[in-house]
């Protein structure tokens, strides 16, 4: 009896070990679309490619967005990835180009002129050494003000066009007992958007572009960097931003309260807020939701049609290790595909392809497109662009900056010598 | 034949226990799985993250740079951390100050209250069972400024002036979190506490209340003092606890606003992996290690010796 148990437990540690028996090219597939119906976007792909290749089987792996990053450098640093999957492309992604974890797909791009299909400022995000190294298939998302018409008609406020007009909006609603802007800054990234865009209106989208590249002259204490924080800090001194932002949770939905609830005015954020809204407030979105691009800086050099935001969203890549690159590349031609776009728009996304602003029926939708479509340039999120222990220095520096614990010219002066460090000058 | 009588008698517990019998295979089969655990899960983690304090890694490059003490040249000068560490001791101090207190004084009630308040036993064990994560969401929420119960409850008591940003303003959101840490585990130490004094024998009660011991001094005189080793566990375990503690703090703050509720565990996590410094993270980890187990060693001996001295 005694021999038994000990055989029963020797024989399941040593089943526990067999690798199980692969049959046919096996491909992974990681992707975060797990809110709405992003897992349907993708499983309708994966079905019918798995349809038309009966020889090739495809496992998916939905993950959610913040785990996700930890766990693809965890797989990476072990040595095995999953075949497909995605990123915000940026200093990410070079990480990865650099550490030789992803394919070069210039090749797949360049046949039969596929590159053509998307958007020419979708690919730039993802084109380092002349090399395209992901496939944009998400969505379009950029930042923009969202205001509460009936509080902007209640004390006859029309959509500012500068910053000046930004700030009188902002005093005339303080005197009113309403907070001007509501923001949840404990996720850091939120605040970031603001300096960004003062950033690229003061200074252009070269200031950044230098500094985060090194290149000549390139510095974050450039004044356009001060400037910027000044400029925040009067709005926080002003009282501009609601109570405790500074500890408000942006994933919780503790940024959207205060609009709902008709104590905050306005919110600067990415497109997707508009699907947030829609679903969780239909009343608010319909009746009183309005948006306006971010207003003009007086003096400033920067094209107040630029934007910040990202043409794609979500690009998928083939990791160095995968056995069946070919049949992985077909794989995510098929999360782009005619129908799958078809499928993202329906859902309220824009994906980065040609020809998308005359599939869009929403009208905030369409007129965030032309703003794209009209844009002089993308600057993409800073914490995405950035690598992303610099990424996490600048969203620090941002949160103390809008704190006011640190002066502006103190937060430049950290973020230059972050980057400095980082890539030796 | 002498030296298997000398072998009968030795008594050297150590030496009996390294001893070839016939128990020998059975005990080394048993232990080898929880030994093999403990070696692949516990202490080759602890070795190999030592080994990375030494290096540059950003976690996924084939090459990692060696840098010899660079990281912990940087620790030693690195405010962040040392702030980390003495929030980490307002913890540990106010964690025992606020916790055993509250905890003796619901075991004490509980106990003098017997069957009748089984119920209140069942409700104050509540916010053990919860998970950290919902406990720090919910207490979000409670915070919240502008829509929060705290400050919703200040307000419709007429205390408007005590109302606060309890987890954006620095110079209070430790307290603010350390209040939900105690509330998550003065249940714990209740439990524990109660069970040590349920274990106390009736006739010793009822010796000194006919030797006319009034309840006040049963319990401080010779309740309390007869339960002094498990006193001793649980401050050491609050210790311990404190010292590593990560849950709460992550959920409610991530350490901030600017690090003012940073403590060494998230402060380790934020530098390993949204900022991909495995070097520094383990760094800061290595650093962690050694001074629980620093603590948690003098701790253990003085205690010790306190119990035996009184």
């Amino acid at each position: 009896m005694r021999k038994l148990v000990v055989f029963t437990l020797l024989a399941v540690m040593v089943a526990g070990l067999a690798p199980v028996a692969a049959q046919g090219p096996h491909i992974t597939l990681w992707h975060i679309q797990t809110s709405g119906v992003g897992p349907e976007l993708i499983q309708q792909a994966v079905d019918r490619y798995m349809a038309a290749n009966p020889g090739v089987s495809v496992e998916v792996v939905p993950l959610q967005n913040d785990p996700f990053k930890l766990q693809i450098r965890t797989a990476m640093g072990a040595g095995d990835p999953p075949c497909v999957f995605p990123s915000w492309g940026g200093g990410p992604l070079y990480e990865y180009e650099q550490a030789g974890q992803v394919i070069d797909l210039t090749d797949y791009m360049m046949a039969d002129n596929y590159v053509e299909h998307f958007l020419p400022a979708s690919l730039s995000n993802v084109t380092f050494d002349d090399k395209i190294w992901g496939v944009p298939v998400e969505n379009t998302a950029v930042a923009v003000f969202y205001y509460n018409k009936d509080i902007f008609g209640r004390y006859n406020l029309e959509p500012p066009t500068t910053w000046d007009e930004l700030v009188a909006v902002s005093q005339t609603l303080i005197d009113n007992g309403v907070v001007p802007f509501s923001l949840a800054n404990k996720t850091k990234w939120t605040s970031s958007m603001y300096y960004m865009y003062l950033v690229d209106r003061i200074g252009g989208p070269e200031i950044f572009q230098a500094a985060a590249n090194r290149l000549p002259g390139g510095t974050f204490e450039d004044p356009a960097f001060v400037q910027a924080g000044e400029m925040i800090q009067d709005l926080v001194e002003m009282g501009a931003f609601i109570e405790g932002f500074n500890n408000l949770d942006y994933d919780t939905g503790q940024s959207r309260m205060p609009v709902y609830a008709g104590e905050a005015a306005m919110e600067l954020m990415g497109t997707w807020e508009i699907a947030n809204f829609k679903a969780e407030n239909p009343e608010f979105y319909e009746s009183s939701l309005g948006f306006f691009a971010f207003p003009a800086v007086e003096d400033g050099v920067g094209d107040p049609s630029n934007v910040v935001g990202t043409v794609g969203d979500n690009y998928y890549h083939i990791s160095a290790t995968c056995e069946y690159p070919d049949e992985a590349f077909e794989l995510i031609t098929y999360l782009i595909d005619d129908e799958s776009v078809a499928l993202r728009v329906e859902a309220g996304r824009i994906p980065p392809v040609v020809g998308v602003s005359e599939m869009l029926e929403d009208p905030i939708l369409q007129q965030v497109m032309a703003m794209v479509e009209n844009a002089a340039s993308v600057q993409l999120w800073y914490d995405q662009y950035l690598p992303p222990e610099l990424g996490e220095v600048h969203k620090d520096t941002m949160q103390a900056l809008f704190g006011l614990e640190i002066t502006p010219e103190e937060a430049a002066a950290m973020q230059e010598e972050a980057v400095a460090e980082y890539f030796g000058r | 034949m002498a030296s298997a009588a000398a072998r009968r008698q030795d008594i050297n517990p150590v030496r009996k226990w390294l001893r070839w019998n016939e128990y020998t295979p059975t005990l080394v089969l048993f232990l080898f799985p929880t030994v093999l655990f403990m070696v692949v899960f516990v202490i080759w983690p602890i070795i190999s993250s030592f080994q990375l304090s030494f290096y540059d890694w950003n976690g996924i490059d084939p090459t990692r740079k060696f840098i010899g003490l660079e990281n912990w040249a940087r620790l030693l000068n690195d405010n962040v951390f040392w702030r980390a560490f003495g929030n980490n001791l307002t913890v540990v101090v106010l964690s025992i100050a606020v916790q055993m207190p509250i905890g003796m004084a619901l075991a004490i009630l509980l106990e003098r209250g017997g069957r009748r308040f089984n119920i209140f036993k069942t409700i104050y064990f509540f916010p053990l069972l919860m998970s950290s994560v919902a406990v720090g969401i919910l207490f979000k929420y409670i915070y919240d400024p502008s829509f929060g119960a705290v400050n919703g409850l200040l307000k419709a008591i007429g205390l408007e002036t005590l109302k606060r940003n309890w987890l954006s303003d620095p110079g209070i959101v430790l307290y603010s979190v350390i209040a939900v840490i105690c509330w998550q585990y003065i249940p714990f130490y209740m439990i524990l506490f109660l069970a040590a004094l349920s274990g106390i024998s009736e006739e010793l009660r009822d010796a000194a209340l006919i030797d006319g011991a009034t309840d006040r001094q049963y319990y401080l005189k010779i309740a309390i003092p007869l339960i002094r080793g498990t006193v001793r566990t649980a401050v050491l375990l609050s210790l311990i606890g404190s010292l590593k503690y990560f849950d709460l703090i992550w959920v409610m703050t991530e350490g901030g606003p600017s690090n003012a509720s940073e403590l060494m565990a998230t402060y380790m996590y934020k530098k390993a992996f949204p900022s991909f410094k495995m070097g520094y993270g383990s760094t800061v980890a290595m650093a962690l290690f050694l001074i629980v187990m620093g603590i948690a060693v003098v701790s253990f001996y003085f205690s010790r010796r306190l119990e035996t001295e009184v």
